[in-house]
């Protein structure tokens, strides 16, 4: 059952039903059509903000978004098993191109029947093009028409050419059941914005980071099995923002990723173009913002219209002791919880929150592997519940309260960061 | 917890059972048995949550003092037990003072005092300060202090050292458990130092049955190595002596153990002289080096082999479990081939699945022990172990050669 049935706030009954109806209408139209490896049944959009929840629908299952998706680069999480990870009710999680594409390598995921396969995950995977990864991991040589060229790493010290035929390759030997296109990956702290321009517009019919669109989406093997997703370029200039966004709704495709943030901009001009990008990309298709996953971040930007965002913070800082919880980060390793009898966080109900004590984890995180398995859980739990605390509250027209009650929660003192203020108050809610 | 053996003739292989009643619930463990070896109260990389994947049956946890000594203050303040506060209260535990998987530093040595060596260097333990740890931690089993710094190689005065501080501890601890009611109702063991000399030996299992052999559970042939990795490859003929004039003196009806990583076949060589109690520590060894178990249990399993190296490269393609028909979930789930590239990308979850499958297969040998004792058919088993280890042994051998003449052909290239 739907789960805003159960509301019982009257007044917004009319627009429950109205929006019922959408969506009961959208997926009796979307069921008919023929196989296609990405539905997006919109369930409720929150009246004030932005903020919608759906279910989408994916080769490998359902996806409740806004979904935070945890990084499993190298084809495993933090030592969690799979079937940990399903239990939680993990519906999707990111693993890296450039890492497997080089161990095990295509041959070998292919041979093992793609990734979920091998890695024995039955739910659903993205992989990311590969570029990123590259650029931060190795030198950045070139970037050319025809790819990106890398100054390898080893002694031989060749050159390492990825193209966006390439990466597609890559991703269609691992089979995830969304692929990111590789776009031309330029920091957005890089002043230079004729070089940015060049990344999006050109004296062709559109931008580089298109034509690298079209070049992925011809060599695509499997389009029934797996989405491309572009990626919206332009970094925080709003014009080739709008430039790069309008070529790119052209191309028939499932969803749309929002990339180039998160890499060191300032937060004030980072939720500008999060929230001009929303505005820019169709309602009806899931918007994916890389590389964000801090709590607030992903209150503020789900209240922007944001669908999917990833994140290798809440697993990777598991492993340095430290705990996330709705009121901020807790440090394990802190000499004051030696004696914290306390679980982590009362109101979590993951399996480290119900069997250990502050005390004990202070005692064993960064001294045994287990301690990272623990967090990670934990954390793990935290971005699930959190998630779904949004699509809850959306589902039941409460997202501008809950919105204002988490940031209360987190800043007790009201002394809201500005760009927090700034964003929701362009989206209409006022925090407390 | 009381200790209840089945046959009660001298110095052979023997069933029995450790029943352990806790208000109304009540458990039984049949011995031989296998002690969950932990560090920081978990089995290295499996959490309990992950342990449940693995096996349902009540376990009991081998807590070495060692690897918890940083909660020795948190404990006096905590008001549970050692097996709540790691997060696992239905588990039963047993304290212990080294950890079996680790080389003990030898020497060190100060008067009424043990050395231990935490991950924060050397700390002293007198049978005070070590009976405040057991009083605090409420194991349902520990051992008394001992002093087991020997090995073959130790000097007469450093076993007699040995022995003199055993006798002193077991006895300053048996007082500290006479006037606790807490300690009551534990399960006490105390260990029997003496290195490899049978003169020390004798003396020791006297003094120890001297002061009061009805307070006393059972025993630990302590003082035989010094953990760590290389109690593996110790000639079981080094210890037969030793070993059986130890069982020989010690009463029948109570519980012997040993600790450390021992080879399979050396656990069965045990079991023939009468040894009740075992730790998983050799699981332990084998998942650092990467290796999994693949010993035959039953002679209707498939495999051929005795231990595989999951890091070997030509299992890059092996789409096959670590052992077909294995009923494990790392066999049931994984391939060799993912393992093999999660230990070559060095992520967490490589030891998860190799440990998950060792401590499933060391579990079902102990299982199939009891079973062959029941039959009247380990020394069978004996052998058959045996062939598989020398196969082993031979085919290892072979491939060292194969690859020093390999190597060397690369040179001449
Ligand atoms: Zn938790
Ligand atoms: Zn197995």
């Amino acid at each position: 059952m739907w789960r805003f049935f159960d509301v019982q706030n009257t007044t917004n009954l009319t627009q429950l039903f109205m929006s019922a109806f959408r969506i009961f209408k959208q997926t009796s139209t979307k069921m008919t059509e023929n196989a296609k490896p990405l539905v997006f049944n919109i369930i409720a959009e929150c009246q004030t903000t932005k903020a919608r929840t759906s279910k989408m629908i994916l080769p490998h299952g359902e996806v409740d978004t806004p979904v935070f998706m945890p990084v499993g680069t190298q084809g495993t999480l933090k030592g969690m098993l799979p079937e940990q990870l399903e239990e939680m009710g993990l519906q999707i999680m990111l693993a890296n191109t450039y890492h497997l594409g080089t161990r095990p390598g295509p041959k070998i995921l292919e041979k093992a029947g793609g990734l979920h396969k091998f890695m024995n995950w039955n739910r659903n995977l993205l992989t990311d093009s590969g570029g990123f990864q590259m650029v931060s991991l190795l030198e950045l040589a070139e970037i050319t028409e025809e790819g990106v060229k890398f100054q390898s790493l080893n002694k031989t010290k060749g050159e390492v050419m990825l193209t966006p035929e390439h990466s597609i390759e890559i991703q269609n030997a691992i089979g995830a059941d969304i692929i990111m296109q590789l776009d031309d990956v330029v920091q957005t702290t890089v002043p230079d914005k004729e070089r940015i321009a060049l990344s999006v517009e050109s004296t062709n019919m559109h931008c580089r980071t298109t034509r690298w669109l079209d070049r992925a989406l011809k060599v695509h093997k499997n389009p029934n099995t797996q989405n491309i997703f572009p990626i919206v370029q332009g970094t925080l200039h709003e014009d080739l923002r709008r430039i790069s966004a309008k070529d790119l709704t052209q191309r028939v495709v499932n969803g749309y990723a929002i990339g180039g943030l998160s890499g060191g901009e300032s937060k004030d001009e980072f939720w500008k173009i999060v929230h001009l990008c929303t505005d820019l990309l169709p309602k009806d298709k899931p918007r994916y913002l890389m590389g964000v996953g801090f709590a607030i971040d992903l209150v503020v930007c789900s209240a922007l219209g944001v669908d999917m965002f990833d994140c290798v913070f809440p697993t990777r800082t598991a492993r340095f002791g430290c705990a996330l919880t709705m009121t901020g980060q807790l440090n394990l390793r802190k000499a004051r919880f030696a004696k914290d009898f306390q679980p982590i966080d009362e109101d979590c109900t993951c399996n480290t929150c119900k069997r250990y004590t502050r005390a004990f984890l202070h005692g064993i995180v960064t001294e045994l592997p287990v301690a990272c398995h623990l967090l990670t859980e934990h954390n793990l739990a935290f971005q699930l519940r959190l998630m779904k605390s949004i699509r809850d509250s959306v589902c039941e027209q409460q997202f501008p309260a809950f919105v204002q009650k988490f940031v209360f929660d987190l800043y007790p003192d009201k002394n809201y960061p500005s760009w927090v203020k700034d964003a929701l108050t362009a989206v209409n809610i006022k925090l407390l | 917890m009381k200790f209840f053996v089945r046959s009660s003739t001298k110095r052979c292989p023997r069933l029995g059972v450790l029943r352990c009643t806790e208000g109304k619930s009540e458990v039984e463990i049949e011995t031989p048995v296998v002690l969950l070896h932990t560090q920081g109260g978990h089995i290295p990389h499996i959490t309990h949550e992950v342990f449940k994947l693995v096996s349902k049956e009540p376990q009991i946890l081998q807590i070495p003092l060692v690897s918890m000594h940083s909660f020795k203050d948190t404990m006096t303040y905590y008001n549970g037990t050692i097996s709540e506060f790691i997060g696992s209260k239905n588990s039963l535990t047993c304290l212990t003072l080294h950890d079996p998987s680790n080389l003990t530093k030898q020497g060190h040595h100060t008067r009424d005092k043990i050395p231990i060596w935490t991950k924060r260097g050397k700390v002293l333990y007198d049978a005070d300060m070590y009976m405040d740890v057991v009083e605090s931690f409420k194991p349902n089993m520990y051992y008394l202090l001992s002093d087991g710094d020997t090995n073959k190689t130790s000097p007469q005065k450093r076993i007699a050292k040995a022995v003199e501080q055993t006798v002193v501890f077991n006895k300053q601890c048996l007082e500290r458990h006479r006037k606790s009611e807490v300690l009551k109702k534990m399960f006490v063991m105390a260990p029997i130092a003496g290195g490899y000399c049978l003169k020390s030996r004798e003396h020791c299992i006297d003094r120890a049955l001297f002061i009061d052999a009805n307070e006393i559970d059972g025993f630990l042939i302590d003082g035989l190595h010094n953990n760590g990795p290389e109690v593996e490859f110790l000639p079981f003929e080094e210890i037969k002596s030793i070993l059986e004039f130890s069982v020989d003196k010690l009463p029948p009806e109570k519980l012997c153990s040993v600790q450390g990583c021992w080879s399979p076949l050396n656990v069965i060589k045990l079991v023939q002289c009468g040894i009740d109690m075992f730790d998983t520590s050799y699981c332990h060894i084998l998942t650092e080096r990467s290796a999994a178990m693949t010993f035959q249990i039953d002679t209707s399993d498939e495999n051929n082999d005795y231990e595989i190296n999951l890091r070997h490269h030509s299992l890059a393609e092996d789409f096959t479990p670590i052992i077909d028909g294995c009923e494990c979930l790392a066999c049931k789930k994984y391939t060799r081939a993912y393992i093999h590239h999660l230990l070559t990308v060095q992520e967490l979850l490589a030891p998860v699945l190799i440990m998950i499958h060792n401590i499933h297969h060391y579990l079902r040998f102990f299982r199939k022990i009891r079973q062959c004792i029941a039959n009247d058919t380990l020394d069978e088993f004996e052998n058959f172990i045996a062939g598989r280890y020398e196969n082993y042994q031979r085919k290892t051998t072979s491939s060292v050669e194969d690859k020093i003449i390999s190597e060397n052909i690369g040179d001449n290239i």
